[in-house]
């Protein structure tokens, strides 16, 4: 997958001028019937709808512009998903001015294995019922509280169902980043909705010496 | 740490690869290990059980609503209208 240059640049000022009727009839056809897919995605990354309907306008002009010299036959909705994640970093992440994560992403066995142990037999099983038992809203707070971009890595294989090849395509990262990304975001979604079902009396609060 | 009875596979190796695992994001050898393992230890069976109700959870708590169609109207009017540059 590659990127027109003009998208990569960030210079779209001269898109469609010469697009005829059949450019646009094959865009709405191609790419456009990720509409929903794509405003699911802008309205979790941007979580007001007039910033959505910006983001996701300005992808599809972006998309637009570029899509003569996008070979048909490739990935049309990675890379929307692309254009989406590359539009969102440019205008609205600067403009939050949120950090990035900090340390290192880099994906290393060391990584995962750090600290990584597991408690014991009862707790563990106490526990999946116990989070299967939490309210909605617990889960949809859980995942808001987590980085941006391991909440990110975790919607588009979880909601979306992109592989990690094509999650690392859309985030432009490598594939062990998408992996460190995806488990330590889970990591944390557990432990935060653990505590949740702790405080919700679903599962009680583990006595010292036990595991982790 | 171990549930303490012996495993061709260690608890650390296999709690690495549940994520993977879970995605079906891993490779034919390490996903026999851990099926393996699994069977065999219940804390790591715990362990997995818990990834996939948390991806559960996460897959029946995010519903999107669909895009308000006054967004889809302006997006074929920008693509029909032809000659609106975008800045």
């Amino acid at each position: 997958m590659h990127l027109h240059p003009a998208i990569l640049s960030g210079d779209v000022g001269l898109w469609i001028m010469a697009a005829g009727p059949d450019l646009a009839e094959r865009f709405e056809n191609e790419a456009l019937i990720y509409l929903d897919q794509l405003y699911g995605a802008a309205m979790r990354m941007t979580r007001n709808p007039a910033d959505a309907e910006d983001l996701v306008q300005e992808t599809y002009a972006k998309a637009f512009a570029a899509f003569e010299s996008f070979t048909s036959g490739t990935n049309v909705r990675a890379w929307l998903f692309r254009i989406l994640t590359n539009t969102y970093i440019n205008i609205y992440r600067k403009k939050k001015r949120q950090p990035y994560i900090s340390g290192s992403e880099d994906f290393t066995d060391w990584n995962l294995h750090e600290s990584e142990s597991h408690s014991s037999v009862g707790l563990r099983s106490a526990e999946a019922e116990a989070l299967d038992q939490l309210a909605d809203r617990d889960v949809v707070d859980a995942l808001a509280a987590l980085p941006e971009d391991f909440a990110h890595a975790i919607y588009l294989a979880d909601i979306e169902g992109f592989t990690y090849r094509e999650i690392a395509e859309i985030m432009d990262t490598p594939v062990g980043t998408v992996m460190s990304r995806i488990h330590r975001g889970r990591k944390i979604l557990r432990e935060q909705l653990t505590d949740y079902a702790i405080e919700r009396g679903f599962i009680s609060a583990p006595t010292g010496g036990g595991g982790q | 740490m171990s549930c303490g009875k012996p495993h061709a596979t260690p608890c650390t190796e296999v709690l690495a690869w549940v994520s993977m695992y879970v995605d079906q994001e891993i490779d034919e050898h390490r996903r026999l290990q851990v099926t393996t393992h699994l069977a065999e230890c219940s804390p790591c069976a715990g362990h997995y059980a818990v990834a996939v109700v948390i991806q559960a959870r996460v897959r029946r708590t995010v519903v999107s609503e669909p895009a308000p169609v006054q967004l889809r109207a302006a997006i074929i009017a920008q693509i029909r209208g032809g000659s609106r540059p975008v800045e």
